[in-house]
């Protein structure tokens, strides 16, 4: 899973509204589905599927995304669709899984389930998710360079995410988790700027006499 | 004012040269939601409790409530420009505030941004706002008087160096005034003055500064204050803060004086700030931990043992009691923390009683200890004799016939209690209180006209600064009432009175 979805610079900066009791919802949803799927072996297979189904076939059918989420659809009713829909194209268990989460309402849930899939997985398989933002977009020499030296510091497989973000000027931002490593070139002027000023103004009090006439 | 733009390159180019070009690491999160001084943050996830946050607009934030999911942060500082989708930076250090001699003679917020239009604090020196309180064999007992230039306080309710003294009463009755006159009676005495305000109104405040730099009681006072206006964080945090700024001076031997100006307002910041986070209410919808809030900060208070310099911080925590009623939640908290209280009462202050302390439920657990010899010989059975005097004065409104015994004691009552009002902003030297309680106890006032007492007492001391100085002196150094010293008094009062004539 080299890189990954190419963000746009018109969508939003951040992920919009997060709803922190989807995410654990979730989380424990995830840890079923990955739990079943490692003891039958298909652990890649189910991950695989799970990201397609949510990626193309759920974020472009928005008709079908309503009617899972939708309380008035019986369970039986979700089940018929899933059986016509998936019982073909997608494993048995992942199949059985979303007649689960029909059984149970929460179908709905079914992108935070995948986020907390692939958060687990990759904790399972001891990979770990770095978001890069650069000025312009990455070619493939620098893209496997950069992966292969996170790779080497963080001591895992790493996955990227590539995001272009024209207002970095240069260099790049990588997100690993909840940590930052910012070298880009807006951020050292900023560094500059907030060090000049500050600096400045100790100066100011200290020589006052000497910089005004 | 001009300034050499050659100069400001210059310095401007240092700057730049010196700038140090290393990748910046941070623990970031997101803003999920924002709102009344507080935001939800997803992400931060190796934030600790207490830890310093910083948002794009460059306020500051606390973590406050570390939750599975998220992070509540309290935000000190400007909370309208942040938005959802912020990147919230950890800072990885606690709150800190400057301190040292230069946060002397100030008006600053609880961050310690300065309120006074004098440029920011020059200084290098910190102290963290929050701290453990120091430990039993740091400490020594309180044995040193803080005087706080009234005669009714240092009299009956003797407040030491490193006591907490409660001052309670309801609105409007003075409670301030006695904080401001214990901070103007500490000039030329070293000790450090910090008035805290908390949710007061920022034109009390000002007319605090005023007083105080009119009786040039700024030299030696740092404000701290977080007004009505301001957002319930920093209400919250001012004490603290005002705390580790005093701190800096008690560990470095010196003595400091800290007024919380209220902490009945910071309580009720303090339940804002809870309620918003989703924490349980308890009695009268405080957090349960808000009698910790209030013990940790007032246990910071201490007198430090000898090897550690010997400092102390007194603090003279003000609540506000709402129709008397000292039994409500936040009273009698903060009554059990302190060495003692100090209660004012509406009745009294109306009556003309001021400073309107009632002597009969006003205590200070330091007791005696916090006073010189010779304030405690003459003020020992004072307590004591108002009591009876106030028990005496409700019999005799009955109208019945009293023997003359009585009426004796009574008239020696009324005069006491007019001898103890005190106008405000003129603290006065314990000698001086001395011999003017030494008169009145010891029945040379038992003459004078009630209403002249007050003029009389002014008049006397007046008499005796100006021909006996060197007695006050004596006193002061020696401290005790000696046989010799009683007869000077004695034979003063008396020379005093040969020559007085009561204005008409």
């Amino acid at each position: 899973m080299g890189g990954e979805t190419m963000e746009t610079p018109e969508e939003p900066r951040h992920e919009s509204v997060m709803d922190t009791g989807a995410e654990q919802l979730g989380k424990t949803y995830a840890q079923a589905l990955l739990g079943a799927a490692s003891k039958a072996g298909l652990t890649d297979k189910v991950v695989d599927q799970l990201n397609q189904l949510v990626d193309q076939v759920l974020s472009r059918n928005e008709g079908l995304a309503a009617a899972f989420a939708s309380p008035r659809i019986d369970e039986e009713e979700k089940c018929r669709v899933i059986d016509r829909l998936f019982a073909d194209s997608y494993d048995p268990m992942l199949v059985r899984f979303l007649k689960v989460m029909a059984s149970r309402g929460r179908l709905g849930q079914l992108a935070a389930v995948r986020e907390g899939v692939l958060a687990l997985y990759d904790e399972l398989s001891g990979q770990v998710l770095a978001k890069v933002s650069t000025a312009v977009p990455l070619d493939e020499t620098l893209r496997s360079k950069i992966a292969e030296r996170l790779g080497q510091t963080l001591g895992k497989k790493v996955r990227l995410q590539e995001v272009v973000d024209e207002s970095l000027i240069g260099g790049m931002v990588v997100r690993v988790g909840d940590t930052v490593f910012d070298n880009s070139v807006s951020g050292r002027l900023n560094a500059v700027a907030k060090r000049a000023r500050d600096g400045f103004s100790s100066r100011l009090s200290e020589k006052f006499e000497q910089l005004s006439q | 004012m001009k300034f050499s733009s050659d100069e400001i390159a210059s310095v401007l180019q240092q700057e730049i040269e010196n700038f140090d070009s290393k990748i910046d690491v941070r623990e970031v999160g997101t803003v999920l939601e924002v709102g009344d001084g507080i935001a939800r943050v997803y992400g931060l996830s190796g934030v600790m409790a207490g830890e310093m946050v910083e948002f794009p607009n460059g306020a500051i934030g606390l973590a406050f409530n570390l939750e599975e999911n998220s992070v509540g942060v309290i935000i000190l500082g400007d909370y309208l420009t942040i938005k959802e989708g912020d990147e919230v930076k950890a800072l990885g250090t606690l709150l800190s505030v400057p301190a040292g001699d230069a946060v002397v003679g100030r008006v600053l917020d609880p961050l310690g941004n300065p309120l006074d239009g004098k440029g920011p604090v020059q200084t290098d020196s910190t102290r963290p706002v929050e701290i453990i309180a120091t430990g039993v064999a740091e400490r020594q007992p309180v044995t040193e008087p803080m005087q706080t230039g009234i005669k009714a306080i240092d009299a009956m309710t003797p407040i030491g160096r490193g006591q907490r003294e409660l001052i309670i009463g309801d609105r409007k009755t003075g409670k301030t005034a006695i904080a401001i006159d214990a901070i103007l009676n500490q000039k030329g005495k070293g000790v450090k003055c910090f008035y805290i305000a908390i949710g007061q109104k920022d034109s009390s405040v000002a007319s605090v500064v005023d007083v105080l730099e009119k009786y040039g009681a700024m030299e030696y006072t740092t404000v701290i204050t977080a007004g009505a206006s301001s957002p319930a964080p920093l209400q919250y945090m001012a004490p603290y803060a005002g705390t580790a700024m005093a701190e800096y001076f008690m560990f470095g031997g010196g003595h400091a004086l800290v007024v919380y100006d209220d902490l009945s307002k910071q309580a009720t910041a303090y339940r804002q700030m809870s309620l918003l986070m989703r924490r349980p209410p308890g009695r009268e919808a405080f957090p349960g931990d808000v009698f910790y809030c209030h013990s940790r900060l007032l246990e910071r208070s201490s007198k430090l043992s000898d090897e550690l310099g010997g400092g102390s911080i007194t603090s003279l925590p003000i609540i506000e009691t709402l129709e008397g009623e000292v039994s409500a939640y936040i009273p009698t908290n903060v009554i059990s923390i302190t060495d003692g209280q100090i209660y004012v009462q509406p009745d009294l202050f109306f009556s003309g009683v001021r400073p309107a302390m009632n002597p009969g439920i006003s205590v200070s657990r330091v007791g005696g200890a916090a006073q010189i010899k010779a304030m405690k010989k003459v003020a020992g059975g004072l307590r004591l004799d108002l009591a009876a005097f106030r028990a005496l004065e409700a019999f005799a409104q009955l109208g019945t016939d009293l023997d003359p015994a009585t009426q004796a004691q009574l008239d020696r009552g009324y005069r006491m209690v007019e001898l103890l009002k005190q106008p405000q902003y003129q603290p006065l030297s314990v000698a001086e209180q001395v011999v003017s309680l030494y008169a009145g106890t010891k029945g040379f006032l038992d003459d004078v006209e009630i209403k002249q007492v007050q003029q009389w007492e002014k008049d006397f001391l007046q008499f005796v600064n100006d021909k006996h100085g060197g007695l006050l002196t004596e006193m002061t150094e020696s401290g005790a009432l000696s046989d010799e010293i009683v007869e000077k008094i004695e034979s003063v009062i008396a020379d005093f009175k040969a020559g007085y004539k009561p204005a008409e």
